[in-house]
């Protein structure tokens, strides 16, 4: 299951999250958390270098893109490997939107389609459509195979 | 970073896209500051539709109160230095929606909803259902893909939901409980009710819709269709029906579809529109609840193995693995040929999804472990060759996995025979790869390239070189591994698995797999022991030797930056650490490990839980996860939680065995013999045994640690050293009194010298509140320790001793307390028992003298004298610490008979009874309660063993089963459990200046000694729940500091209340005066100080958590504030305010505080989150 799927900005806000299976007083937390750990951690780490961590049964994975870092929680199946995974999908998913690293700017300028791919990144707690050339066909509208 | 500062979430809702996007590339000029976007929007474009429009011009005044205000707290939480801009609102961009709906067919709206209005509702944390007719309007009409595509997305969110379990779209924005404001509208709001049955009435047409322009739009709307409530089974069935039906149209596996595979744009346009079917219902399938019973998974999800569409394929093996899990003979049978080579399962191996991968090495572990397919031993095989050809897979995900499945880890339950027989299988299997799987013979025909491969080696080799990755994350999960490796090794030893034999040479087992059962050495341990030794010359291909060189590899990544990396190649050490093994090396890691600041508390007390778990799996290793839990205790002291290691010291103490026992406390007293914490100190970062606490919140917990030390050593060590007065032979110590200290300590030390030392350490202590412990030890003692402990009370109390004490200089750097003055008060009464019970003896031996003289025969007055003064005793004793009542002897054992002479006489039973004061006092039923020892009850059936256990509290039923918070948090981590957040530390926190929850712990730690003592005198009574805490605190009041569990936190007058009621003037008579003359909080519990009473095990739990429920709201002085504003709550975590309101502060949490209410509000609920601009703070 993954459990959240969060974005931030350098200061630490919060740019998109996505929580599934997690109570909601444990949000805050987590969100808390995740901050804390992209501050202690992330200072002059290269583009989408990965970095792991974890809590009890709880993986996390997370790196940073541009301006923006990106946080994946997961548990059971999704551990530190699969969240890498996932969290590779969605760089790259990320890349295609903005073109390249993104600056805030430019992520927020692309807001709405990142929410779409994340949609198909991310079903319901598993992970779904891996390629970048899917998801681009699907966030169109457009059959994940052409004929 | 101030070129960030124009580029919040804020910004990307601000105003129109058009100036946003112009300053991109210089984001300093600041875009118009404007309602301009919305204004403009209606004016040119709005043709609102007017009948509706009083009615939602009441909702949307409303919304839009509710969101500018809460977006006022947003902004002030998210971009605090910012200059006001005018963000684009909620109810703006839901009324260009309306707007825009109706003209969707101009293109100019299309772009405006597609690049202006649905990016930025995304922003927003939920969506209004009232936007749900525009939506299903736009839906229906508007022919724009990227239109349509937001649509789908919307419609999702709203049939989402985004309460408690649901997806809770969306980033930084709160929104209002849109059904809750719906309420209050009485004109007749929208609610989710409403429009859910619709939405999914449209979303199921459209499933529906076979046409084949349309299958596109399908797709997505199936996809939308999984968010609606899966709770409701009207809906559910509905899901079920479409997606069943769109599988039996196009999960037919005719085999012109396999010619699609992987061929992609080879396929005809039929097929690919049957295989985009094929995926979307599977995964719509893989969203819904499973239903085993219903045939139809398993049949349309194996058939979905062999779809064209590789992400069908992953979840549908992620089904059938799941099914398989629950019914794994059906599975085996559906499967059929699929698993042979050629078949559908074959090709997953080369399908480039690793997650399908992942799942088809669960799938395959389950069937070929499954015990209902025991007599089809051929299809387990075949499952089995296939998890084997998933070690050599590319990927380390799939690989790791299959090693974990080999390992017998493949769910979270653990089962001791399983990881065994997983060791066994590692060590002895032979892959035999792809080619030669089919026939045995074939071994010999390949011999060259393919030539079988033992599996461990194979393994060994691929963790060695993921360890020479560079990404964190395959290190940490290879770290993982080798703990489980760890895990199950220690099960097969543990089970004693003779054949595992680690010095063989394991192509021994390649060269003659099929005779080696019998022949093989069974002795593995010496033999392990000789070849870990002789590593050198064993050479690489024994097991030993390889597990070596991968223990080598694992030890040099700990120079990974990565603290978590670190942690997890900790914990593997400690796993892959055997009974036997020389463990320095180890040590020498943890103790520099554990130097290095970075080191979170939550990842040390992981750390500290997996040595429970070790010790669990073999607890031959007490004596060296003691050693390990010594360096936590004098590194760290101020991070690891105190209840865990003392569970540990005690589980260890109990594990260790009459060898162990004497070591396993040495391992306690260490934490005694730790020099203060001198401030700046940095002598003590490289040496085990120097305490690091250069800073006063460790040294407060390294205070806490000592006295749990104390208290753990005075309730234990007659338990360590098998030391009791009821069991020894020893004459009273009237006798010894003519030897001289050094003399006594001499006799002490050859007598017992665990219990002489455990002795020495609680005295060189006594500031720390020791003479509790020494009283009790004291009292369970025979001599000459008895007599050694009173000379030491005594001269402390009298405070003569003090040039003798030098060491109290260094215990605890405080002398003023040894002048008499203080002590003496605190001290009396112990003093006052042994002084009693040692006349008591005297004039005993005294009376039997004067008998034996005059020969006469002891009168019944005589002998109910003597009877009454062993009983007065008794019940004195039983007020300091747990002795058993038939046997503890306070006259000596020469007062054995008489006192047996007596009760025949009398008819006396020798029970506890009501006479005990602990009983009288209501203690013991506390006591008797949690520790369940039905021993209690029936003296006369008491075991030896099991008395001597309880009085240790050590009772075995007390181990592993009961509810103190450290248990829970071990039998937790033992379960696996726990998605909790975890816990921010208090120190560093950079990125939020808000205090956190721990700051606000932290301080309420450091606040409840001052206020403790106002709250005793404050607190005419308690409630009876307290009774609990019913004990000293003395030593908390003493040293000003608290350790929750083990003493109150607080002294509470009603124990005071209690015992003068209670327990009548016989006793204070026998104790007579000092006790009175002292202020109320010190003298009852100093005389009730019953927690030895008590099984800390059991009876600690509820305590601390009361304690320190009630320390967070007596030292938070709770802080009360009244609502300025109205707030309607957005989430479940949210709390609704009406102005005016009056509120408790509980704490405050990123731009958050918590409160609660006086009364239940009109949701009913009490406390939650709300904005900190909300509240009025006086």
């Amino acid at each position: 299951m993954i459990l959240a799927v969060l974005f931030a900005n350098a200061e630490g806000n919060i740019l998109i999250k996505r929580f599934h299976g997690v109570p909601a007083e444990e949000r805050l937390h987590w969100r808390s958390f995740l901050v804390k750990l992209g501050a202690d951690n992330l200072k002059g780490v290269k583009n989408e270098e990965l970095l792991v961590a974890c809590h009890k049964s709880v993986y996390i994975v997370y790196t940073i893109l541009g301006d923006v870092s990106i946080y994946v929680v997961g548990k059971d199946a999704y551990d530190e490997l699969a969240l890498s995974e996932v969290i590779f999908t969605i760089t790259s998913a990320v890349k295609d939107v903005c073109g390249k690293p993104p600056t805030e700017r430019r992520f927020l300028d692309k807001y709405g389609r990142i929410c779409l791919c994340l949609d198909e990144i991310v079903w319901k707690g598993y992970l779904e459509n891996t390629e970048k050339d899917r998801i681009k066909r699907l966030i169109r509208l457009k059959p994940p195979t052409e004929f | 970073m101030a070129d960030s500062s124009g580029t919040t979430l804020m910004d990307l809702i601000t105003a129109d896209p058009t100036p946003a996007t112009s300053s991109s590339s210089s984001s300093t000029s600041a875009p118009p500051p404007s309602a301009t976007s919305s204004t403009s929007l209606s004016s040119t474009l709005g043709k609102p539709a007017t009948e509706k429009k009083s009615k939602r011009a009441t909702l949307m005044q409303i919304q839009n109160d509710t969101i500018s205000a809460a977006k006022a707290a947003v902004r002030t939480n998210i971009m605090p230095q910012k200059q006001k801009k005018k963000p684009v609102s909620y109810s703006q961009l839901a009324r260009s929606i309306h707007e825009l709906a109706a003209t969707s067919d101009q293109r100019s709206s299309q772009r405006q909803l597609v690049q202006h209005v649905f990016p930025k509702l995304a922003v927003y944390n939920s969506v209004d259902p009232s936007l749900a007719p525009s939506l299903l309007m736009l839906n229906q009409q508007c022919e724009d893909k990227s239109v349509l595509r937001y649509v789908y997305y919307y419609l999702a969110r709203i049939l989402s939901d985004t309460g408690s379990q649901g997806l809770s779209s969306g980033g930084g924005i709160p929104t209002p409980n849109w059904d809750a404001l719906a309420d209050i509208d009485a004109v007749g709001g929208v609610t989710r009710a409403d429009v859910v049955p619709r939405i999914i009435e449209q979303l199921s047409a459209e499933a529906t819709n076979a046409d084949v322009e349309f299958h596109a739009r399908r797709l997505q709307s199936l996809k939308a269709l999984t968010y609606a409530p899966s709770t409701n089974s009207d809906i559910l069935s509905r899901l079920y029906e479409i997606v069943f039906g769109i599988l039996e149209k196009v999960g037919d596996p005719s085999q012109k579809k396999k010619k699609g595979i992987l061929g992609g744009k080879g396929g005809d346009k039929e097929s690919i529109i049957r295989s985009n079917l094929q995926y979307a219902s599977l995964s719509a399938l893989r969203r819904l609840p499973l239903d085993p019973g219903n045939p139809a998974f398993l049949h349309y999800a194996v058939l979905g193995i062999s779809s064209a569409d590789p992400v069908a394929v992953r979840n549908a093996l992620e089904i059938v693995s799941e099914i398989a899990a629950r019914d794994p003979y059906a599975v085996a049978m559906a499967l059929g040929k699929q698993v042979q080579p050629g078949g559908a399962l074959q090709d997953v191996l080369h399908l480039h999804d690793v997650l399908a991968r992942v799942s088809l090495a669960r799938l395959c572990c389950t069937i070929s472990r499954a015990k209902a397919l025991d007599e089809r031993p051929d299809i387990r095989s075949q499952f089995n060759s296939v998890l084997y050809q998933l070690l050599l897979d590319p990927s380390e995900r799939v690989c790791f996995e299959a090693i974990l499945c080999v390992l017998g880890k493949y769910d979270s339950a653990e089962r001791t025979e399983e990881r065994a027989s997983g060791w066994y299988r590692l060590t002895r299997e032979i892959l035999k790869l792809p080619d030669a799987s089919s026939k045995e013979s074939s071994k010999d025909k390949s011999q060259k390239i393919k030539r079988p491969q033992p599996l461990i080696k194979l393994v060994m080799r691929r963790l060695e070189s993921s360890f020479r990755s560079f990404s964190r994350p395959v290190l940490h999960a290879a770290a993982r591994v080798v703990q489980e490796m760890g895990k199950s090794r220690a099960a097969a030893f543990a089970l004693g698995i003779q054949d595992v034999d680690e010095g063989a040479h394991v192509n021994t087992f390649a060269d003659a797999s099929d005779l080696n059962d019998s022949d093989e050495s069974t002795h593995p341990e010496s033999i392990r022991r000789t070849s870990s030794v002789s590593n050198g010359t064993a050479g690489r291909d024994t097991i030993a030797g390889m597990l070596a060189s991968l223990m080598e590899v694992v030890r040099t990544t700990v120079a990974c930056e990565c603290v978590y990396v670190r942690a997890m190649v900790i914990k593997a050490l400690i796993w892959m650490q055997g009974p036997f093994d020389s463990f320095d090396e180890l040590e020498s890691i943890i103790a520099s490990e554990l130097s290095d600041p970075a080191w979170s508390a939550g990842l040390l007390n992981d750390v500290l839980l997996t040595l429970h778990a070790r010790f669990k799996a073999s607890p031959d290793m007490a004596v060296t996860l003691l050693e390990i839990a010594r360096i936590f205790a004098t590194k760290v002291p101020g991070k690891v939680d105190a209840d865990v290691l003392q569970l540990l010291w005690k589980t260890c103490l109990v594990g260790a065995g009459p060898d162990g026992k004497h070591k396993a406390l040495e391992a306690v007293t260490i934490v005694l013999d730790l020099p203060p914490p001198q401030p700046g100190s940095m002598l003590g970062l490289t040496s085990v045994d120097r305490v690091s606490a250069s800073d006063p919140k460790s040294a407060l917990a390294l205070q806490r640690l000592v006295q749990a030390a104390v208290w753990f050593l005075g309730e234990n060590a007659n338990y360590a050293a098998s030391e009791y007065a009821w069991e020894s032979a020893t004459p009273p110590g009237t006798a010894l009194m003519m030897l001289d200290a050094d003399k006594m300590v001499a006799a002490a030390s050859s007598r017992n010298p665990t219990l002489a030392g455990a002795l020495t350490r609680l005295q060189r202590c006594a500031f720390s509140g020791s003479w509790e412990a020494l009283t009790t030890m004291a009292i369970r003692s025979g001599e000459p320790f008895r007599l050694q402990i009173y000379e030491f009370l005594h001269t402390l109390a009298q405070g003569g001793l003090q040039s003798q004490l030098s060491d109290v200089h260094l215990s605890n750097g405080e002398d003023q307390g040894a002048s008499g003055t203080g002590l003496g008060v605190l001290l009396s009464p112990m003093i006052k028992v042994l002084d009693e019970m040692y006349s008591a003896q005297d004039d005993l031996i005294k009376e039997v003298r004067n008998h034996d003289n005059a020969k006469k025969e002891w009168t019944d007055d005589e002998l109910k004298k003597l009877y009454e003064t062993h009983e007065r005793l008794l019940d004195l004793v039983s007020l300091f610490c747990y002795v058993p009542r038939t046997k503890y002897l306070p006259l000596g054992p020469i007062s054995a008979k008489l006192i047996d002479i007596y009760r025949t006489r009398h008819n006396i039973s020798a029970s506890t009874g009501l006479s005990d004061p602990a009983v009288a006092t209501g203690i013991s039923d506390l006591i008797y309660e949690s520790s369940k020892t039905p021993a209690a009850a029936e003296p006369d059936a008491l075991d030896d063993d099991l008395v001597n256990a309880w009085a240790a509290n050590l009772g075995d039923d007390g181990l592993w089963g009961n509810n103190a918070p450290a248990m829970n948090r071990v039998n937790e981590f033992l379960a696996g459990a726990g998605t909790d957040a975890p816990e921010v530390d208090e120190e560093n926190i950079i990125s939020r200046p808000s205090v956190s929850y721990d700051d606000m712990w932290a301080k309420t730690l450091l606040e409840t000694t001052e206020l403790e003592e106002d709250d005793a005198k404050s607190l005419g009574s308690s409630s009876p729940d307290s009774t609990g805490s019913v004990e000293t605190s003395i030593s908390s009041h003493f040293g000003g500091m608290s350790y929750p569990s083990l003493f109150s936190s607080r002294p509470n007058s009603y124990g005071a209340d209690k015992a003068s009621r209670g327990s009548g003037p016989s006793i204070y008579e026998g104790i007579s005066s000092p006790i009175r003359e002292e202020p109320p909080p010190y003298s009852s519990p100093g005389m009730y100080r019953n927690e030895s009473f008590e099984n800390p095990l059991a009876g600690t739990g509820s305590r601390s958590f009361e304690s320190q429920d009630d320390e967070r709201i007596s030292s938070g002085n709770p802080q009360f504030g009244s609502a300025l504003y109205d707030f309607t709550a957005g989430g479940d975590d949210e709390l609704s305010l009406t102005a005016g309101e009056e509120v408790e502060i509980e704490y405050e949490v990123d731009g958050w505080f918590y409160v609660k209410k006086k009364r239940p509000g009109r949701d009913g609920k009490m406390a939650g989150l709300v904005p900190v601009l909300y509240v009025n703070q006086p």
